[in-house]
């Protein structure tokens, strides 16, 4: 056994001696109470003394915060790390209510634990419907492609599966999420995952693709989202000191900032929302130019002409004449051009040049082979 | 970082409720319950049964056998799974989230009473704050979900579909018979992969442009030789295969392309990719979206279709 996995058995025995030694009383312990039933905070006889060591409190300190970022709710009552603190962890909080299934031919139940510590354990009801609903959620997120957001998936339906038979209530709904070609690497989603997390600066080589370019950014992470089928990290890249938006499959070298490991780099701001910032815009709603009104004729009554019209809003008495609001005046007369004429620019006038600039030079790509 | 032990724990914590009656159970079957490798489980459970250190105050702890066939627990604790952590939550959160959007009304009051209950079978720790809002997804709308509700209905029942289809070129919708066999979210938007009655071959619908959809009481039965996977990995935005369009992308825009499509790039940069070609209006649309960086090679009548729409415009 390597020394490395050896360090991590004693750790997991010793998280599992705690466990079972809180969850044994139900009464708060003080840290030598507790102790006494740990035998890895035994071994250099300072509990058994009476006089516990710093190393030993140390060690228990570093068990007690890992335990509780893996889940577990240890209640310290009293202040943390103080002698006379004590500890208690209930089994109400700790284990799983009884999960039953309500049907229309009546209630099924779990078989219940009948000993001490496990009578007190609540009971949920799920419907029969929410069951399903639960087994294809968890079909849809694994399908993301993210694999701690899989990793946490799996684990959730485990643990419901011990009362509920998710594997039956659907094996999926037919539906496939069809992954881009270029993923990024479980490595770089468990980094970020983890950044994100303690709100630690990451760096990272980023491939950007319009110039092809690759460079070195310093950012913030403030969250993950999945649209139009990648995922992307938003971030304030501190060196620009502006929010931007990275695919994820485009990061490698990431390297998370582990000075002072304990210790956010910097806070999220209460306005900042995930959602908001990323619900799903067109190309042309993006960066960072002044937002405009353009006004496009619809001259065409394909479904996709029809498609595009709705996406824009009404705009005087003509239902053919819509607003849409851009940043990117270029890529906006970019997606009317494929539209080949159905839908023509009216306002503002840098658009409707720029919409005949890129005719004119898309012309000219197939007359030049013409006179060749 | 204690991530492996973090790990380890969990998966341990998960398996004694399944384990802990007493019994011999087989190894495989409990790491595929676990959903590790037998070497791994192995590894889990002989690292926390083995101990060298001399319990002290030694409670009634947990005891784990494990010899090279079968494992066993003796335990009086963990004989339930621990409640769900704000992660798994969050994760679970996340797919009922994306369900939402996708589902009908009458399906949505089941989505948002199984979200409420879950957040009754988490742990509570003042961390939990920090999970939240880490990550979003979203999958663009499909359109009528009735539509989309129908389909995903037939889908599972295997039974025909009378669909009302306005085709991107098209100007008035159509009907057709098809036997749905998929749905799929693929380049931003929702398709049915279905076997079309009408002309006789597997088919993509855009499910945003369907129009009208009736579940017929005829059934169907899958042709198993249909490779659904592989049908919706490969350019699932084209329609069925007619003719072969090429495209040469410009060095500009080739590694974007490149990402996405696949394929290799020419020494000066560019990207030459084929495609197949159903649909003219489609075919037009997709290389005029890139402007003067994308140039339609070939066939010729697609040349001429993007110059004569160009000459129309006033180019």
């Amino acid at each position: 056994m390597s020394s490395t996995t050896s360090r991590t058995s004693a750790k997991v025995q010793r998280w599992i001696d705690v466990l079972t030694a809180l969850l044994s009383h139900t009464f708060p312990q003080t840290f030598v109470e507790l102790a006494r039933a740990v035998p890895g905070y035994l071994a250099d006889g300072s509990v058994a003394a009476g006089e516990p060591s710093g190393a030993v409190k140390r060690m228990f300190e570093r068990d007690k915060l890992e335990l509780r970022t893996s889940g577990v709710p240890i209640e310290t009552i009293g202040e943390e790390g103080d002698e006379e603190s004590r500890y208690r962890l209930r089994s109400t909080d700790f284990y799983l209510p009884y999960l039953e299934i309500a049907t229309q031919r009546g209630t099924i139940k779990p078989t219940k634990v009948d000993r001490h510590g496990y009578r007190s354990l609540s009971e949920l009801t799920f419907g029969a419907d929410e069951l399903v609903a639960i087994a294809e959620a968890a079909v849809r997120a694994r399908q993301l492609g993210d694999p701690v957001l899989r990793g946490d998936i799996d684990s959730a339906v485990r643990k419901l599966a011990v009362d509920m038979p998710l594997g039956a209530a659907s094996a999926g709904d037919g539906t496939y999420i069809v992954q881009p070609r270029a993923v990024a690497d479980a490595a770089t989603f468990e980094s970020l995952g983890d950044a994100l997390f303690r709100q630690k600066r990451v760096t990272f080589d980023y491939t950007s693709m319009g110039r092809g370019e690759v460079s070195r950014r310093t950012v913030e992470p403030y969250g993950l989202f999945f649209v139009n089928s990648h995922w992307y990290l938003v971030a304030r890249d501190v060196g620009k000191d502006a929010f931007r938006n990275f695919r994820v499959s485009r990061i490698s070298g990431l390297e998370v900032n582990n000075a002072k490991a304990g210790t956010p780099d910097f806070e999220i701001p209460a306005s900042f929302s995930l959602r908001a910032h990323a619900r799903s815009k067109n190309a042309w709603e993006l960066g960072d130019d002044q937002a405009v009104e353009a006004v496009v004729d619809i001259r065409g009554a394909s479904g996709a002409a029809r498609a595009a019209a709705a996406l824009g809003a009404s705009h005087g008495p003509s239902e053919s004449v819509r607003r849409f609001t851009i940043r990117r005046v270029d890529v906006f007369a970019r997606w009317l051009l494929s539209f080949a004429g159905e839908l023509v620019p009216l306002e503002p006038p840098a658009l409707v040049e720029e919409y005949k600039r890129q005719v004119a030079a898309t012309w000219a790509v197939y007359t030049r082979e013409k006179a060749s | 970082m204690t991530a492996p032990a973090a790990e380890q724990l969990k998966r341990i914590l998960t398996l004694i409720p399944h384990l802990a009656d007493g019994e011999e159970h087989p190894i495989e079957e409990v790491a595929e319950l676990a959903g590790v490798d037998r070497q791994r489980l192995v590894a889990d459970l002989t690292s926390v049964s083995e101990r060298y250190d001399t319990p002290g105050g030694w409670v009634d702890g947990v005891s784990i056998t494990v010899d090279p066939n079968n494992v066993s627990v003796r335990t009086s604790h963990f004989l339930r799974p621990m409640r769900l952590t704000m992660p798994e939550l969050c994760a679970l959160e996340l797919g009922l989230g994306l369900l939402h959007r996708e589902r009908s009304a009458e399906e949505l009051p089941a989505i948002e009473r199984a979200t409420e209950r879950l957040r009754k079978a988490i742990t509570q720790l003042p961390s939990n704050e920090q999970h939240e809002r880490l990550r979003v997804a979203e999958l663009a709308a499909a359109g009528d979900p009735e539509h989309l509700a129908t389909l995903r209905g037939a889908l599972r029942a295997k039974k025909k579909v009378r669909l009302r289809y306005r085709a991107g070129s098209r100007k008035e919708s159509s009907e057709r018979v098809i036997c749905p066999y998929s749905l799929v979210f693929a380049s931003g938007a929702w398709f049915v992969i279905a076997y079309c009655d009408d002309s006789e071959g597997m088919r993509f619908f855009r499910v945003d442009r369907v129009e009208g959809a009736t579940q017929l009481a005829q059934g169907f039965t899958p042709d198993p030789n249909v490779d659904i996977a592989s049908i919706a990995g490969d350019k699932p935005f084209v329609g069925a295969p007619g003719q072969v369009m090429t495209v040469r992308y410009s060095p500009r825009i080739a590694r974007w392309i490149c990402e996405r499509e696949g394929g290799t790039l020419e020494t000066d940069g560019s990207l030459i990719s084929d495609y197949p070609l159903g649909d003219m209006g489609w075919a037009v649309r997709h290389v005029l979206q890139y402007g003067p960086d994308a140039e339609a090679l070939a066939p010729v009548e697609l040349r001429a279709e993007i110059v004569r729409r160009l000459d129309g415009i006033g180019g």
